[in-house]
This record gives C-alpha cells, structure tokens and sequence, in this order.
C-alpha cells in the first residue's frame, strides 16, 4: 500500500500550502483552517452567540462539506448512516468545542500554529497525545458508542444541504445574520468567499479520499504501530512551514514568526494550553475522529457525525455566552472549570461505554 | 487458507472477533479499514481459515466479511440493516 502512502502524503502537502495561502488572501494568522474557529464565527454568525468579533459564516467549513459529498456521490460512498448514540456524541462535540476554545484552535490548527512558530502549540501537543491516549485506553476497554443503522437518503443529505443554504445565507447577507464589524476581531478576517470556498471544497475532497484525520494518525500509531495518516499529518505540518517560508520571503510580511508571545489569537498559558487539547483529544477518540474528520464524514452522509458538527457549534455558543473561551489575554476561570467538568463529562461517558468481559 | 478481512462497526467488535478467531485457531490481526475496502476509517480483522465453515461464531457488531482474491475484496457476508 506504497500507493496509499504516496496519495495521503501529497494530500497533506496540498493542503498544508492551502492553508497557509488562505493566510496570505485574508484569513487570520496560523488559521488558514480552523474547523473549531469557523464553527464558532458560524455560530455567532447565526446569532447563537454574542461575541462580536468572531460572527462570519466561514465558507471553508461549507467547502469542507461539499467537496466530501460531491467526491462521496461521484465514488458511490455516499452511504447514509445513523443511530449510534446521537446525544452521546453532541454531548461529546460540546466538550471537545470547549477544550479546543481553552486552546484556541482544533487539532487542526494545532498543527497550522506549529508551522508558524507559535511555540505555545507544543503544549497543545503534548496535551492532544495524552488525550488521544486516555481515549485508546477506554477503546482497549471495549468503549464502544454500538453500530450505526442504514437511513434513509434525505436524512444523509440534509447536512448537505444545510451547509448550502448556510452559503445562500452568506452571500445574500440578511439583516439577521451577524457579521464582525471591519477590523472588529477574527471574524473580520477572511479570504474572498470564491477562494475559501475553492479551498474548503478541495480540501474536503482531498480529506475523503485519503480519510485525513488528525486524531486517527496519533491512534492508529499508537493501536497498530500504522503510520498511515501520520504521515499525512506531518506533510500538512511541514508544507505550511514551507509555505510559510515562501511567503515570508516574497512578500515581506511575516508569516512564520518563532517563540512563545506575540502569537496570533493564542495565549502563554502552558498547562491549560496542554489541557485544553487534551480534552479535545480524548472527546475526538470517543467520537472516532478529529472535527475536521467529523465534517468529511457528515458530508458523506453519516448524520451521527452531523450530530457531532452541531454540538460542536452548541458548544462554541455555550464557550463564547458563558466567557468559557480564552483569549489572547489567556484563559478564563470559567473556562478551567468547564474543562475540569468536560474531563469528568468525558470520563463517565467513556467508563460507562466500555465493557471489558467480553474484550 | 484463504484470507478474510471483517469490518466492524466499533473497535470493540474487532477486537472481541480477532479473540475469537485466534480461539478457533485462526491466524488474525487487527488492522485500520484499508481504504479501497471501505471510506470509514474503523478497525477491521484480517484472518485466515480454510473456508466459511470454520469461521467463528459472527457477533452483532460485523459489518461485512469479504475474501481477497488478488487484491480484489469480493464479499460473502454482510450484516442485515
């Protein structure tokens, strides 16, 4: 399976130089892709959340949808799928928003803050293999969330379909929906939404045909020494420092800038930087794939994934109305407490799942 | 011998079934999905055994069982939805 190795690899490649070109046509620093920061401009763009300087409805996150349902459909895999403990896994998506906004990023940009030398991103690295850990600990255990059943096509494509009318809904820009203001916060900074979009549907493709995920490499590592997706997220890693690189060097601006301060939309807080992901990575272990991974699958018709994708949102509004969310100022004390809630949330979940006799 | 891979629809039926087929006697190992069988990114089982007959008892969390043939999967069970 050379082969396989090859096309995920160049996949990475591919979508790491995305990435960091989405910074250079507007995007926020180190966040060509976010899936828990554009989950959460969406959800403030819908007005599930207040929080005035990250309400846009990211058109990468749509792409992202699309081009995993179109790739699905051209390839027969679109396969609606559901019925596998729905409301475990939006509780799950809560948890694992509000560890990523303790962070300041998903799995995702993790690896997209490391390749612009935001050196606070190790934490979060160290945290997301400790909870990828706790989380193959419960799958040795026997966790399981049981089988999912056959739906029917309808159910598989209203995602889908949400994702475009949530595209109708940006281009049109209604009154109801909320957008930051110019030079207001995050959610002010975007690329043209012809190119996120290009970007989001490349890379959703790109993501259903080698089923990236950031927490898959890390797990399937550790349960089958399978280095697989592994590799494709170390070529997302190093193509974005590359290009990072490039960028730097053609355009003047800095792009890669190496150290612990002065980092965009991140904080110095080391132990809550490391627990914030770790969180993450547990809850994406008991949910069987990163964010990123949750939006490719809901895309190819799996609705409990879909369900995931909205308690992620849920969770983005939960983080953002009850000041659990960090900033660049570093983290809340609401938000240490909703983390300290979601470990013991996650725990129970993951114990009450796992049933060791017959494993 | 031939040899088989079974999906599964959680980790923990790939696990409780490679038990099983090293029970039985069967060589077995416990693997990621390969990509041309399936998109999903689960656990699935390859294990060998001179034909169907000598397959251990399947449990509810088997998606489907197919033979290689040359690289090529041609299924001979898969679950009832």
């Amino acid at each position: 399976m050379k082969n396989e190795k090859t096309v995920i690899a160049g996949a990475g490649v591919v979508i790491g130089l995305i990435a960091a070109a989405l910074v250079f046509f507007g995007n926020p620093a180190n966040m060509g892709f976010c899936i828990a920061c554009f989950l959460r401009d969406t959800s403030g763009a819908l007005g599930l959340h207040s929080a005035a300087a990250v309400q846009y409805i990211r058109p990468e996150i749509i792409g992202l949808v699309l081009g995993s349902c179109i790739l699905a459909l051209v390839n027969k895999e679109f396969k609606p799928r559901g019925g596998s403990a729905p409301v475990t896994r939006f509780v799950l998506g809560m948890f694992v928003m509000i560890g990523c906004l303790m962070f300041l990023g998903c799995p995702f940009r993790m690896i997209l803050r490391l390749a612009g030398g935001d050196l606070n991103a190790v934490f979060g690295l160290v945290g997301f293999v400790a909870g990828i850990l706790a989380g193959v600990f419960f799958l040795k255990r026997g966790y399981t969330l049981k089988r999912s059943y056959k739906m029917q096509k309808t159910e598989g494509a209203l995602f889908p379909v949400v994702e475009i009318v949530l595209l109708v809904l940006l281009l049109a820009a209604p009154a109801f929906i909320h957008f930051t203001e110019p030079d207001g916060g995050p959610g002010a900074k975007h690329a043209a939404i012809v190119i996120s979009l290009a970007a989001g549907l490349i890379v959703g493709a790109l993501a259903q045909k080698t089923r990236l995920c950031m927490v898959g490499g890390i797990r399937d590592a550790v349960l089958f020494r399978e280095y697989k997706l592994l590799i494709g997220f170390a070529a997302i890693l190093i193509s974005a420092f590359v290009g990072n690189l490039i960028l730097s060097a053609v355009t003047g601006n800095t792009y890669f800038h190496l150290g612990f301060t002065g980092q965009a939309v991140a904080h110095t807080d080391g132990l809550w930087n490391a627990l914030g992901m770790m969180l993450a990575g547990f809850g994406c272990v008991l949910l069987g794939g990163c964010p990123l991974r949750q939006l490719v699958l809901a895309g190819e018709g799996n609705t409990d994934s879909a369900v995931a994708v909205f308690g992620l949102m849920t969770g983005a509004a939960i983080a953002h109305n009850f000041g659990l969310a960090s900033s660049a100022d570093g983290p809340t004390a609401n938000g240490k407490i909703a983390v300290v809630i979601g470990f013991v949330v996650v725990c129970v979940i993951a114990a009450l799942n796992s049933g060791k006799k017959e494993a | 011998m031939n040899e088989y891979i079974a999906t599964f629809y959680s980790h923990f039926g790939a696990v409780c079934f490679k038990k099983a087929c090293v029970s039985c006697g069967l060589p077995a190992v416990i693997m990621p999905v390969p990509r041309s069988l399936s998109s999903s990114c689960g656990t699935c089982v390859k294990f060998q055994a001179p034909g169907e007959q000598d397959f251990p008892e399947k449990n509810e969390e088997i998606e489907q069982i197919v033979r290689t043939e040359g690289g090529r999967f041609v299924q001979i069970y898969e679950a009832e939805e």
